[in-house]
């Protein structure tokens, strides 16, 4: 594409040029082409002018003609000349434009690297910044983490210790576990004996059962009988017992009867006591009324005293009416004396009686206080063994009637019995009863005692457990020693579970890459995708800036010889192409020249894959082309104006040529298409002989190729067999 | 006994290495193709792990990633190599944009010889590495989409005193994310007798 606009540019610029030419040629700036074409109109204008011929002007004309040929060659020289210093004209034009392209694009690189370059700048500072930021974060980080680490492994030494300990003890606790289990399975070992033991004899006890049960059931007719003695036996028993009991009542009722002849005994002496005190209360009354009696008599002696004062006043003032008063003292009359030391007497008598009954009195009463007491507490007592005896009475008569209902039992048992026996006797079968009861009697303390022994197996098991009370108080200790530990346990898996997850941020750190761990080098392939990226973006980017520097100090020359190219643009125009690399930079030279390698190499990869595609495409053609020959009998060779020619193999000189007709009617890509039709187009000399007649049914009727083509093919085979069996087609 | 088991031990590591480097070749052109920092065109299908994986056909990366492989397989026998990095970095303005880490440790051996472990079974570890690969994929559904022409480069993380080919394997920078920008995901691992992979991928994510 590019080359054929560069083609149709130059041939642009060539035809402008050459007229440009022609015009200076005709202005005459050079005087030898001038002259030549004078004179070859001079020349040419007499030879037309006069066309006769002479010897003269033959030579002349040779001359001429020379001249001619001369002038033409150096015309055609000129020519030459002129295309190319057109052609360089055309270049250089190009390589202005090219420059000014380049300048745009310098002034544009010049901008971009100018801000590059500040960006540059900015962003190493920040940079620079960020660095020192970083490296003291660094730092700090690097701090943080070693002290994390130390800390770490404090953490773990200290778990680890911990650890060790609690295994210890988790251990020494298995170990006593695993003790107490032997002991343990031990005991239960013991105890499955003992059942098993039990179990056994169980086994026994069945099969004495079953033994029992099948005498039971053998003599089932005098069962009966011996169940009812056994019935007696319990009778019996409970006969006795209740004997026993009665025997023990009338023991209690003999002594409670006598308790109560004592109680008797006591109660009339209450009542003698009672009598005592009725009497004393009687006497009591007799010494109540001595009293007043006496308080009487005493009255009456006060009385009387007054009484014998009044009469003694009497007297001393009948004395006083007498000479002397001691007389009258003396004088009293003997009666009077008489009666009163009678009256003395008595009253001291009196007196004296009177202490002695008080005394009594009061002995009468502490007597009847403390009596009444005893009186109480005897009532009281009564009263109980009163209830008592009422109690032990209807336990009496309770036991009285049971023994009375006991011993009808019996009678109605023994009756029984007795009636029984006579049967037994009837029927004359003591012996063996007695062997059978016998036996039964043995095989029920064997019962009774596999019983026992039952009953103090199954008791058995609690004992065997208490002994272990001791170590199950253990037991429960070290398990709760266990669950502290455990519980320890869980606490250092929390501060396991904390440092991982630190570990896990303090990981992402070094994954993020931000943090190198200590003694550890970081290192790369030196030939890695990266650098090669960057590499190669580094090389493009100084061939870019050479290139750019090259084109700068270019458009720099250049304007420095703009003035000087201002007066005088033909002699800068013409002196351009000498300097080689004064029109473009050797850097975009080479740039240019880098590309159209890579370029260049791609077009021959691209060729050398276009061939090999071709190579395919000819092999494959050719071995479907033999393929087709092999099969059908026809040689193909296809046209590159579309039409294909058919010969057969039998028959050379019978070719046929067919063009595609219908939508796509020249060029072989139509030819594989299904709405395609072939025409009969030309056909050759030979072939068979009914040819026109084939041509007329298959192709004018039928309108099918194929079978036209199938016919003349047999037509064929059949010519060449009959004309030679040696044929080598025929052997295909 | 000991003689044996030291021989068996050896041989595991080896296995173990080969492993992890093939781990490594796959992970790579997985994250290359996924992250699309080569053309889809230049990948075609292998099977592999009992996956369908995407291995490139461009020879120039082919034989990158083979040399770089083949020295890690050398630090993984040595235990230098701590750390593998992949780097996405953009092309433009060269910053990186995600960084795909394969943290390498070795499996500490049991304290006490007495309790031999069993060796991991190889489908288990496939089945790991299956996972781990799946999760690469199902990770472009939420890591950001990159809009720019990208480029990539590994780096591994060595110990100080590990062997490396002078001239072939420089210094360099760590190629880190912004801590203001980086977020980072952590993925499954998988582990063999030997070593254990843990993945992780940090990207750089603006809001």
């Amino acid at each position: 594409m590019n080359d054929d606009e560069n083609a149709a540019k130059k041939r642009r610029t060539l035809r402008s040029t050459a007229s440009t030419s022609t015009s200076s040629l005709a202005t005459g700036t050079t005087t030898r082409p001038v002259t030549t074409a004078v004179k070859r109109d001079s020349l040419a204008a007499e030879l037309e002018r006069d066309p006769q011929f002479s010897a003269a002007r033959r030579r002349q004309r040779t001359q001429l003609f020379t001249n001619t040929v001369s002038h033409a060659s150096l015309e055609r020289q000129l020519l030459q000349a002129q295309t190319s210093r057109v052609d360089i004209e055309t270049k250089l034009r190009e390589k202005e434009v090219q420059i000014e392209r380049l300048e745009r694009d310098r002034r544009h690189f010049a901008d971009k690297e100018k801000e590059e370059r500040e960006a540059r700048e900015r962003e190493q500072e920040e940079r620079a910044a960020e660095k020192k930021r970083t490296d003291a974060e660094l730092k700090s980080l690097r701090a943080q983490f070693d002290n994390l680490q130390e800390e770490f492994a404090d953490l773990q030494s200290v778990h680890s210790q911990r650890m060790l300990s609690s295994t210890q003890e988790v251990s020494q606790l298995r170990a006593l576990n695993t003790s107490f289990t032997s002991q343990v399975d031990r005991l239960s070992a013991d105890l499955d004996s003992s059942q098993a033991i039990a179990s056994s004899r169980l086994d026994i006890i069945n099969s004495l059962q079953d033994q029992f049960d099948e005498l039971q059931a053998a003599k089932d007719t005098w069962m009966q009988r011996t169940n009812e003695e056994s019935d007696m036996g319990v009778v019996r028993e409970e006969l006795k017992k209740q004997a026993e009991y009665h025997r023990k009542l009338e023991g209690t009722n003999a002594k409670l009867t006598s308790e109560v002849t004592i109680l008797r005994d006591r109660q009339t002496s209450v009542e003698v006591l009672r009598e005592q005190n009725r009497s004393l209360e009687l006497k009591l009354q007799y010494t109540e009324s001595l009293r007043d009696k006496v308080a009487q008599l005493e009255a009456e002696l006060e009385a009387s005293r007054t009484e014998r004062e009044q009469w003694a006043s009497n007297q001393a003032q009948s004395s006083s009416s007498l000479p002397s008063t001691p007389s009258r003292n003396a004088a009293p009359t003997i009666s009077q004396t008489q009666t009163l030391t009678q009256l003395r007497l008595q009253h001291a008598s009196l007196l004296e009686e009177h202490g002695s009954t008080l005394a009594s009195l009061r002995t009468l009463e502490s007597t009847n206080a403390s009596l009444s007491d005893h009186l109480s507490s005897s009532a009281t007592q009564i009263k109980q063994l009163q209830e008592t005896i009422r109690e032990l009475g209807s336990t009496a008569r309770k036991a009285d009637t049971r023994v009375h209902l006991a011993e009808r039992e019996v009678e109605f048992l023994q009756a029984l019995v007795k009636s029984y026996e006579s049967e037994e006797v009837q029927k004359e079968e003591t012996t063996r009863d007695e062997r059978d009861v016998g036996r039964i009697k043995e095989l029920e303390s064997l019962l009774s005692e596999y019983k026992s022994t039952l009953d103090s197996i199954t008791t058995a098991p609690p004992s065997p457990s208490k002994p272990s009370r001791e170590t199950l108080d253990q037991l429960a200790q070290l398990r709760s020693e266990l669950e502290e530990c455990q519980k320890e346990n869980t606490q250092h898996i929390e501060t396991i579970d904390k440092l991982e997850q630190e570990l896990f941020e303090l990981s992402g750190e070094i994954a993020g890459g931000r943090h190198v761990p200590p003694g550890k080098r970081i290192l790369q392939l030196a030939d890695n995708p990266e650098q090669q990226w960057f590499d190669l973006r580094q090389a493009t980017m100084d061939k870019l800036r050479e290139e750019n520097s090259a084109l700068l100090k270019r458009l720099h020359d250049l304007e420095s010889s703009l003035p000087s190219a201002n007066t005088t643009t033909a002699t800068t125009d013409e002196s351009s192409p000498n300097g080689d690399g004064g029109l473009v930079p050797r850097a975009s030279y080479d740039l240019l020249q880098s590309s159209l390698a890579t370029l260049e190499q791609t077009l021959a990869q691209k060729e050398k894959r276009l061939l090999r595609l071709q190579q395919v495409f000819t092999s494959k053609s050719a071995e479907f082309r033999d393929a087709i020959t092999s099969i059908l009998g026809v040689k193909l060779a296809f046209y590159p104006n579309g039409q294909v020619r058919l010969t057969s193999i039998f028959d050379l000189d019978a070719s046929f040529v067919f063009q595609s007709t219908g939508s796509s009617g020249n060029g072989g890509s139509g030819v594989g298409g299904n709405n395609v039709k072939m025409q009969l187009v030309a056909q050759g000399e030979g072939g068979p002989q009914d040819l026109p007649s084939m041509m007329q049914y298959w192709i004018e009727n039928e309108q099918c190729l194929p079978g036209f083509m199938a016919s003349v093919t047999l037509e064929c085979y059949e010519k060449a067999k009959m004309s030679g069996a040696g044929d080598p087609n025929t052997s295909v | 006994m000991a003689t044996k088991q030291a021989n068996r031990q050896a041989i595991t590591l080896k296995g173990s290495s080969a492993l992890v480097t093939e781990f490594f070749k796959y992970a790579a052109n997985t994250i290359l193709f996924q992250r699309e920092v080569y053309p889809s065109d230049d990948f075609h299908m292998v099977k592999k792990y009992g996956q369908t994986v995407l291995v490139t056909q461009d020879l120039a990366l082919e034989n990158y990633l083979e040399r770089i492989l083949s020295q890690v397989h050398k630090w993984l026998l040595t235990g230098s190599v701590t750390q593998l990095v992949l780097a996405i970095i953009s092309k433009d303005t060269r910053t990186p944009l995600e960084r795909w880490v394969f943290d390498v440790k070795l499996v500490e051996p049991p304290a006490d010889a007495s309790t031999t472990r069993e060796s991991k079974p190889e489908a288990e570890i496939q089945s790991e590495i299956r996972a781990i690969l799946k999760q690469i994929v199902s990770m472009v559904t939420y890591l950001p989409v990159i809009q720019e022409p990208t480029v990539f480069n590994i780096l591994a993380y060595t110990n100080e005193s590990a062997d490396v080919p002078a001239g072939e394997w420089v210094d360099t920078d760590p190629l880190a994310i912004e801590a203001s920008k980086s977020q980072q995901v952590k993925m499954r691992s998988f582990s063999t007798d030997v070593h254990r992979i843990e993945a992780m991928v940090a990207y750089r994510y603006e809001e």
